[in-house]
This record gives structure tokens, sequence and C-alpha cells, in this order.
């Protein structure tokens, strides 16, 4: 689904993030780890065309995305509030975002609809505007709202970060069930190793821009991850 | 503490990425402040001369003075437009122990430094200096002198306000609106009793105290306001608004870009600035008022094509150049999303040819100064639809300076996104059709100017696509530039 070659992205001479090959089959859930200033923001970016490559490309679904608009339609994302419209309410929002992925009213309100339990009661006729809602239910606006459209690739940067306990539990049900019954190619960050173990069929450690390791996900894998970034910290 | 404020509002100024734009523009800037400031120098020395020569009659202090009223609006007026107001991130100051009157003193004392203040002293003090060497009374000049100066700081603090507060601005355009209608009607000369008072100012020199406590109550008003403001109830404890719904589903008609045309009506509706944009543009369709009713425009009809293009032009000139600033807030997901980049600049087209649409059929009642002046409104909505659009809409490729879209209530943040290079670009939207209307009827007559200015708008119409295509290689190539200027946090 998305083949990544010889990418690398500096600012003024800095290398921040240098991947020679990576390649995400359709339908997995791929995690990216890493410390900050790791480059998993750089990764997404650059996955978005948000940033423009020093060298290299990304490929997804076969269409080079520096080069042609083709993969928007499939793609949908959230990394962080400035993809949100603060004057709109959530349902706005929602439907705003439907009538770009060519859904009308009432298929997204089939899908608000699976996502009551996960709103609890705080997004949805609140009348309020998005830019009134707390950082924490912001997301929750932004991480449903990536799942208007059946896109086939879903990129979110730090899902997990800001959101209460009983929303956690849920949003990893969400993910996982994303990729294993709908062949949606996810991919998040994070910085909580447990939720990445438990959503990600396969994560990769970004360190300093490069990748060290890439693990296909096992018992094992959570106190490898662990392991890793204690020794880390002791040089 | 102020020299530790002054290196870091350096840093900001020297690091911000909309800094770093082309050299041309930054030493055309600073070519403007060495021309104007020059030219304001050389006025105010040769004002005595000039005035002594064209009415020997009256004494040319008290032309000055009579004349001063519109100094002052003048000023105010170029002041709301141009003048940057100081923009301090006060979050990160106010956990540490700074005194916050150090801050509001600072900030309001940086105003005080403003390129138009120096335009007051580079035209009074020769003035002055002359009056002093034609043997008027020392005391006199000086406090008279004084005077000026306090207005023009006075001046500067209501500026300050009615950029920060919506109400003081509504207050101050609705008088001024009575007063120069009352003065324009002639039901009451407004502007001779201020004359007067100029005059009086001048006499008795001890009335310096007036513009002195005038300023320095402004000051104080300032400084309570901003003290009010100095408090981030809004972020902590946010009051969340009534929201207003309406329902925009007949604009599906639009098509594709209908979902984006909705999005622009609340944007409008529901923020700030866009709200106070769209009532200036208002105004400009009584441009039309002035130039059609002055006699001596009958004879100049360039500068009635350029009132013209004001009438029909007043959003696509004050909204369409902050294009694409309005979707700063959420650049990128307009980037990611499944939009193409055409349809983008499509809908915001349109968005600004119903505006003109819109601004022409208020325009009708124009119609009462003849077919002449009504056919040229016409020619410039044309024009305005077929070639000013995508003028604008070239130049907001240019444009990346980050709109915050909600800031009336804050006294911080920045609610002035008028910048130079904007004005740059404004050239062209107002002298092409001068050019285009005048050339023809030098050459041929009337009717044969307003063709051609009609036609240019027609080919424009017809070139659509085209000139969307080129624009839009424009803002491709310009894109990653952009979505990191909008990112940046003020």
């Amino acid at each position: 689904m998305i083949t990544v070659s010889n990418l690398s992205k500096s600012y003024k001479g800095v290398q921040v993030l240098n991947i020679e090959n990576l390649d995400i089959p359709k339908g997995q859930s791929f995690g990216l780890v890493g410390n900050n200033g790791a480059g998993k923001t750089t990764f997404f970016s650059l996955l978005l065309d948000l940033i423009q490559p020093t060298t290299g490309h990304i490929k997804s679904k076969g269409i080079l995305v520096n080069e042609s608009e083709d993969w928007k339609p499939f793609t949908s994302s959230f990394i962080d509030e400035s993809f949100l419209i603060g004057y709109l309410t959530p349902e706005e929002y929602f439907y705003f975002i439907g009538e770009l992925r060519g859904q009308n009213k009432s298929d997204v309100d089939n899908l608000l609809a699976q996502f009551e339990d996960f709103f609890h009661d705080e997004i949805l006729g609140k009348k309020k505007y998005l830019r009134d809602l707390s950082k924490g239910n912001q997301k929750k606006a932004g991480i449903v709202a990536t799942l208007i459209g059946n896109p086939e690739v879903i990129i979110l940067d730090e899902p997990f970060a800001n959101l209460d306990p009983t929303t956690q539990i849920r949003l990893k049900q969400i993910l996982k069930d994303l990729a294993q019954k709908q062949g949606v190619t996810v991919l998040v960050s994070s910085h909580d190793l447990i939720h990445v173990t438990e959503v990600c069929e396969r994560i990769v450690v970004l360190e300093k821009g490069d990748i060290v390791k890439d693990l296909a996900t096992s018992e094992a894998t959570l106190k490898e991850l662990e392991a890793h970034f204690t020794s880390a910290s002791f040089g | 503490m102020i020299k530790r404020f002054i290196s870091l509002e350096w840093k900001q100024f020297k690091r911000a990425s909309y800094f770093q734009k082309g050299l041309a523009i930054k030493i055309l800037l600073f070519l403007a402040v060495i021309y104007f400031g020059g030219i304001a120098i050389f006025m105010g020395g040769l004002m005595f001369f000039i005035l002594k020569k064209t009415m020997p009659d009256i004494d040319p202090i008290i032309t000055v003075n009579n004349f001063l009223v519109y100094w002052v609006l003048g000023n105010l007026a170029i002041r709301f437009f141009m003048q940057q107001l100081p923009v301090m991130n006060i979050k990160p100051l106010m956990i540490i122990p700074i005194k916050r009157n150090v801050v509001i003193h600072y900030l309001l004392g940086k105003t005080t430094l403003s390129f138009f203040n120096f335009i007051s002293l580079f035209i009074f003090l020769p003035f002055c200096i002359v009056l002093l060497i034609q043997d008027y009374p020392v005391l006199n000049v000086i406090s008279w002198f004084l005077s000026i100066i306090f207005l023009t700081m006075a001046i500067n603090f209501v500026n300050f306000l009615i950029n920060k507060n919506n109400t003081v601005f509504y207050l101050i355009i609705s008088a001024l609106v009575v007063l120069i209608g009352l003065e324009y009607f002639e039901i009451f000369k407004v502007s001779e009793p201020i004359g007067l008072a100029f005059n009086s100012l001048y006499n008795n020199s001890y009335l310096v105290v007036i513009p002195l406590l005038l300023m320095i109550g402004l000051y104080k008003v300032n400084f309570n306001f901003i003290r009010k403001g100095f408090y981030l109830d809004d972020t902590v404890s946010k009051k969340a608004e009534k929201i207003n719904e309406t329902d925009l589903t007949w604009m599906n008609r639009f098509g594709s870009i209908a979902p984006f045309l909705k999005n622009d009506v609340k944007l409008i509706s529901r923020n700030a600035r866009p709200k106070q944009v769209l009532m200036m543009s208002f105004f400009f369709l009584f441009y039309g008022l002035f130039f059609y009713t002055q006699p001596h425009y009958k004879n100049m009809p360039a500068f009635l094509a350029l009132a013209s293009i004001f009438v029909t032009g007043g959003f696509l000139l004050s909204f369409g150049q902050l294009v694409p600033s309005w979707d700063s807030e959420y650049y990128k997901l307009l980037m990611s999303q499944n939009i193409p980049y055409k349809k983008y600049l499509e809908s915001k087209w349109y968005l600004m040819v119903v505006a003109v649409a819109v601004s022409f059929i208020l325009s009708t009642p124009y119609l009462y100064f003849g077919w002449k002046i009504f056919g040229m409104i016409a020619a410039g909505a044309l024009f305005n639809i077929g070639l000013n659009t995508f003028i604008t809409l070239f130049g907001g490729a240019l444009n990346r300076v980050p709109i915050e879209l909600n800031v009336k209530a804050k006294a911080f943040s920045n609610t002035n996104g008028f910048n130079p290079t904007q004005m740059l670009i404004a050239l062209p939207k107002l002298a092409l059709p001068m050019i285009l209307f005048y050339i023809p009827y030098k050459l041929f007559n009337f009717e044969a100017g307003l063709i051609v200015l009609a036609s240019s708008g027609i080919l424009g119409i017809v070139f659509k696509n085209f000139f969307l295509n080129k624009i839009e290689g424009i803002y491709q190539k310009g894109k990653y530039k952009t979505i990191a200027a909008f990112a940046e946090k003020k």
C-alpha cells in the first residue's frame, strides 16, 4: 500500500528523517514509536505532502504523493488541531468532511451512530463550536472524522494523548477492527508503548530519524521495546 | 526588563518566516519610508510660504488650523488600515515575575515609536521653525507644536482602541459618518468650530493642557482596557458562545464547490475578523457617492473608473486580498483532505464573483446618476469578475501571514492582517482598470473606454480555466512554504 524509498528530510543541513526502505502492506496496523524528535510527525507530514522531501519519495497505492493529488480520496488523517475547523460544530464538521468524501448526510449519520459510546455524549448535539470543546473532545471529533468516507489509509498522530481512559480503550478496539475486519491500513504514532503494542501488528522504532527496530508484534514485543527505551535513557 | 522585551521582540521579528520575503519588497518599503519622510519634511518647510502665496490675506497658521481636522481624520484613517499594532505573546509572561503594568507600559510605549507619529513631527517641526523665523510669538508656536504632537499621540491611542475594541470602533465610525454627513450636505459645518478651536489653541498657549490631558486620558483608557484583557480567562474557562445555525442546504445547487461556499459563509458569519471585513466592504458601495457627485471628477473619467471598481469590488478587495489566510487555522486539513487545489481556488473565485454580483445589484440606485455612470459600474463589475478576481487570487499566493479568525476581545493579538506587501499587490487591481479605460477614452470616446474595460473582464471569464490553472501552479509551488508559515503560532 505504502512504499517508501530513499526518503530523507533535512532542515538547514540537519537530517531529521532518513528511511531507506519501508513497505506497509494493505490492511496492516502500523505503529511508529520514538522519543521526541525521532521523526514521527515528520514522516506523517511527508506522507501527507505537507512538507517536501529532501530526497526520495513515498508512493501510496502506486501514487507519488508529492507529485499527484490522487492519494487524497483514499487517505484521511488527524495530526493536530489544525485539522479541525474551529468555527463549525462537530456535526457540521463531520458533514463537511462527508461532502468532501462523497458521503451524504445519512451516510455520515450512520457512521456517527456507531460511535455514540466513543463520544460519551459530549460531542454531538451540544450546540458548541469545535473551538469551544476541550482538547480531548476535539481529538475525539478529529479521530472520528478520519473514519468518514471509507478511507483506505488512516494516519493518526498521537491518537491516545489527551484522551480519557475509557475512550482510549474504545479507540484501541476501533483501530484494531479497522485493520483486521475492514482491511484499512492504519498508521499511528504514540509515546505509549502499551497502547501501541496492543493495537499494532507491526511496530517500527525511530531514533533520530533512522529506523532502528522493525518488529512484528508478539508477546515479547512490549518487553523488548521497554528494554530498548530503558537502555536509550542510560546512553 | 524593558531591554529584555526589546531583545525578545527583535528575535521574533527576525525569525518570523513571513518576514523572510523578497528582498525587492524590503527595499521598496525602505525607499517608501525615506520618500514619505522626505516629503513630509519638505512639505513642512514649504507649507508656510505656499499658503502665504496662495492666500495672502489669511495668516498661514489660521489656514493650517482650519484644515487640521482633515489631517486628524486622514491620519486616523490611514493608521487604521496601515499601522501595525504591537503584538506580544503574554501567556509566557504571566507566570514569571514581571509586573503586569510594566508589560502594558512597554506595549503602549512601543506604539509611540510608529512611523506615523514621526510623520507629524516631520511636517510640523519644520513648519514651526519657519514660523519662529518669521517672528511669530515663541510661546504660542511652541505650545501649538506641543499640542499637535499630543494630538498625534492621542490619535495613536484612539487607533489602538478602535482596532482592539469593536464597540469603540462602531462608535467612532458612526460619529464620523454623522459629522461628515452634516458637513457634506452643508447642514452644519462642523469643521468651522473645530478650526476655531485649533485657532484658540494657538492664541492661548495655556490651552496646551487640553491635548495633553486628552493624550493622558486616552493612554489611561488603553491601559485599563489592556489590563482588563490581561487574563487568559478565555482559554482557561471557555465561555461557549451561542451558536448560530442557519440552513444553507439551498447552496447545494452550486454543485461540487457548494461545501466550500457553505463553509465560507459560516466563516464570515461566525468569526470576528471576517465580520469586520465584510462590514467594511459594505462601505465600499458608497465610494461612488464621493466621486460621482464632485463636479471636478466629471472631467477625470479615469477616477470615475476607479470609483466603479470600488463600488462593486469592496468584498473582493478587502476579503479577497486575505485569501488564503482566512483558512490558515486549518490549512493542513484542506491540504490533506480530498480537495484538489484547483477546486479550492475555484470556490474562492466563485465566492468573489457572487460578492461582486451582489454588490452590483445593490448598486442599482446609482442609476440616479445616469446611464453613463451605471454603465461604468457595470463595466467595472465585469472587470472585477473577470480580471480582479484572478489578480487577487494570484496575490494570495504571496500572502503567508496567518490570521486568527476570532480575536475581537483579546487585546494582545494582532487583529490587523494588513501588510505593505498586500498594498503593492493591490496596485494593479486599481491601476489596470484606470489604464484600460483611459487609453481608449483618450483615443476614441467614453463608450470605447467602457467597451474595452468590460471586454477585458469578459475575456478573463472566457479564459477562466487557463488563469485558474496558472494560479494553481503558483499555489502548488508555494504550498510547503505556506503550510509552514501558517503553522507558525504568533
